[in-house]
């Protein structure tokens, strides 16, 4: 019953160079990674600038061009065209040339001096970019305008802005001051990154054999179950930590994000996670009879880590259902963990929690992927 | 069309995937009706309080009231405050100093606001409404003088600022896209790698008969696809539909076939099943990004955009969007549903070579 070490080094050994053997296969496996990073890096920003924007001007005296100028220095917003009234603006949305328009009625700065002048601003609600960043910009350079026009009312001879209020809040951005999106996506990409990875080639390269039939040859040789799925797992385990270290690596040489924690413990955390995943994996592959079934559950999971475990969208907000849901994805857990030593650089003593349950989690799914895969070849 | 008999029947005989493909859709569909929050609400809150007084307590329950922020402790010092935000307790920390009241007075106090800045959407609007409800708060201090601008903003189409009626039309883009590429390269791939594909090619079957009959079962896939997802969005999620239906459908299905014809092409391009699943991801994962279906496309660098134009779904988002939410026909789109046209029959047109090439 003893796992013989000579033959599990042979099969580590034979698979390695199996994988090694498909180039190709290894040339997206890491270019997939890379090429996200460097979407997320160029491509994407959670907060979007330079909506095009349409100005219906019915004033066009020096207060409406200011109310305009402030919405254009925000950058929030650009200045692509102009219309003759608000129906105009609005088939210009319709169409899908600007996502936003601002309305100023007549007599803007007349009625600004009697105080009840009042703007329209129209958003494309189709749009997700004008809803998020859009909006709340929106609002945001309206209170100021407001607020200016407000101090310069209370007090004409005095500073006008914020200055004039009673209470003054300074913010401050911890960890991330200047709220750069790559440090934000970072943390939570290397997890996705590796559960993607693990989970689909764990389950792929077990269906594989078995569609191909040549899990029975081996299995007539004198070697153990456990030593097969350990053999298959090393090499991947392997790839995932190397992949793991050109996405670290790229992010924090190339992209410039700073790493603050121990490396040392987000090595064995993310040992630990690879674990988890490559063990769902087999979990996966027992379960299903085709490759094209096993990497439409893989895929399944990615989507389910993208949406549910905190990468995108806070999971402290989701219905409870959706929480418990989320609990079975490993990736959950270490983003947590992810973002807890890469960015906020704290130690053990935070995140033994989620450390804990994800050891407790990949130790069951092994558990059972071996037990269940061993019941398969008998 | 015995052929394409042949690969329908194989796809409804591996029929584990199928519905684990269509009810996986639409039950993603419904996740995401849930799990989407952009605009993030009951951030939670730590507060500490050194001026214990009226105007401070009236300050704090500014934000609890906004409903953007939930109390969620209250501590005694700064450095308390950031071992809450350190664990995860918190996002967003607030000090007020001991003598804010006195300073209120004076029109000279200063609170001090802590922003997790670890995680992605939290900071940015915990950081922005932090800032709005102090500000609304400060000027409704200042009393009686109304603000002289009133600025109304009206979200079109979208009222009530539903975040899922936006995703659902992005949605739509991407899946098609990405389950008619995926599924049609592994029905190839599957073939070349079993080793049936040489079987095939003695017979006195064209490669154009082939081709047609690897890719009309995942049409009609697509089509099925299509209607449960319209189903579960309009008649479970409640998003209005709100164009028309076939000009819906049948370009939903030009999107899918050029999907299809992606796949064709990725097909001759490897030459396992696995080779086959990473490289429609990293062709998946690039439309995804460069064709605004989920990050708007006019805030990207131009090289980008330039690169976008090759992806169906830089046409087929704005369509959905149109036609689905805004209600528009063809005489608004017509632009984008001719650019998708042209740009079907030119990939048609290399899917084709580069199939014919790795028959021979």
């Amino acid at each position: 019953m003893e796992i013989n070490l000579n033959r599990l080094y042979a099969l580590i050994y034979k698979e390695t160079v199996q994988l090694l053997r498909d180039r190709r296969l290894l040339l997206f496996i890491f270019g997939l990674p890379i090429l996200e990073l460097f979407l997320y890096g160029y491509a994407v920003h959670m907060t979007v600038y330079h909506i095009p924007m349409a100005v219906v001007d019915q004033s066009q005296d020096s207060q409406s061009r200011d109310f305009i100028q402030a919405l254009v220095n925000s950058q929030y917003f650009d200045w692509t065209m102009n219309s003759q009234s608000q129906a105009d603006a609005g088939l210009a949305i319709d169409r899908g040339e600007v996502k936003v328009a601002v309305v100023i009625p007549p007599d803007f700065s007349a009625s600004l001096a009697r105080g009840d002048a009042s703007v329209l601003i129209m958003l494309d609600g189709t749009d997700n970019a004008a809803v998020q960043s859009g909006y709340s910009a929106a609002s945001l350079v309206a209170q100021n305008e407001a607020l200016r026009l407000t101090a310069t009312k209370i007090n004409p001879g005095g500073a006008a802005g914020s200055g004039a209020l009673p209470i003054t809040a300074s913010t401050q951005v911890l960890y991330n001051p200047d709220l750069i999106d790559i440090w934000l996506i970072l943390p939570g990409l290397v997890g996705l990154i590796l559960q993607t990875l693990g989970i689909t080639q764990a389950a792929l390269i077990l269906v594989r054999d078995r569609e191909m039939g040549t899990v029975e040859p081996i299995l007539a040789t004198p070697v153990r179950p456990v030593e097969i799925i350990v053999s298959k797992m090393a090499p991947l385990l392997g790839l995932c930590l190397l992949t793991m270290a050109v996405v670290v690596g790229l992010g924090v040489f190339w992209f410039g994000v700073p790493f603050q924690g121990s490396l040392f413990l987000y090595f064995w955390m993310s040992l630990l996670f690879i674990a988890s995943c490559l063990g769902l994996g087999l979990l996966i592959s027992v379960g299903a009879q085709t490759q094209m079934e096993a990497s439409t559950n893989g895929l399944l999971f990615m989507l389910l880590g993208m949406l549910l475990s905190g990468f995108m969208y806070p999971t402290s907000i989701m219905p409870a259902l959706l929480r418990w849901i989320a609990a079975l994805v490993p990736v959950t857990y270490f983003i947590r963990i992810s973002r807890a030593i890469f960015t906020k650089g704290v130690g053990l003593n935070f995140i033994w929690s989620d450390a804990l349950v994800l050891l407790l989690y990949t130790l069951v799914v092994i558990f059972a992927a071996s037990k269940s895969f061993k019941q398969r070849l008998d | 069309m015995a052929l394409t008999q042949k690969e329908f029947i194989q796809m409804l005989r591996d029929a584990r995937s199928i519905p684990l493909v269509v009810i996986g859709c639409a039950g993603e569909l419904i996740l995401f009706a849930f799990a989407v929050h952009t605009s993030v609400g009951h951030i939670p809150m730590v507060v500490v309080d050194q001026s214990v007084s009226a105007a401070s307590r009236s300050y704090i329950e500014a934000f609890v009231e906004s409903g953007s922020f939930d109390l969620e402790a209250m501590a005694d010092n700064q450095a308390d405050a950031m071992h809450a935000i350190d664990s995860g307790q918190a996002s967003i920390g607030i000090i007020i100093p001991p003598d804010f009241a006195r300073q209120v007075l004076l029109r000279n106090a200063t609170v001090l606001m802590l922003v997790d800045g670890s995680s992605a959407f939290t900071s940015q609007s915990a950081y922005q409404s932090a800032q709005a409800i102090s500000e609304a708060y400060a000027v409704s201090l200042t009393g009686q003088v109304a603000s002289p601008l009133t600025t109304y903003i009206q979200i079109l189409y979208n009222p009530d600022l539903k975040d899922l009626w936006v995703v659902v039309p992005g949605f739509f883009a991407m899946l098609f896209q990405a389950i008619s590429m995926n599924f049609t390269s592994l029905a190839v791939v599957r073939e070349r790698e079993a080793g049936t594909i040489e079987a095939l090619l003695v017979t006195p079957i064209q490669p154009i008969e082939l081709m047609l009959a690897k890719t009309l079962p995942n049409l009609a896939l697509a089509l099925v696809n299509t209607l449960t997802l319209m189903i579960t969005s309009i008649l479970i999620l409640g998003v209005p539909f709100r164009g028309s239906l076939s000009l819906f459908v049948i370009l939903s299905l030009l999107n899918a076939c050029c999907g299809l014809v992606m796949g064709l092409a990725i097909s001759t391009l490897v030459n396992t099943q696995n080779q086959s699943q990473q490289l429609s991801g990293m062709v998946n994962i690039t439309g995804m990004f460069l064709a605004g279906v989920m990050y708007p496309v006019y805030s990207m660098p131009l090289v980008l955009r330039l690169i976008g134009y090759v992806f169906p779904n830089t046409y087929f988002v704005p369509i959905a969007r149109g036609v689905f939410l805004k209600g528009t026909g063809l005489p608004d789109l017509w632009p984008q549903a001719l650019a998708m046209a042209v740009l079907f029959v030119a990939l048609l047109f290399i899917a084709t070579r580069l199939f014919r090439q790795s028959l021979d």
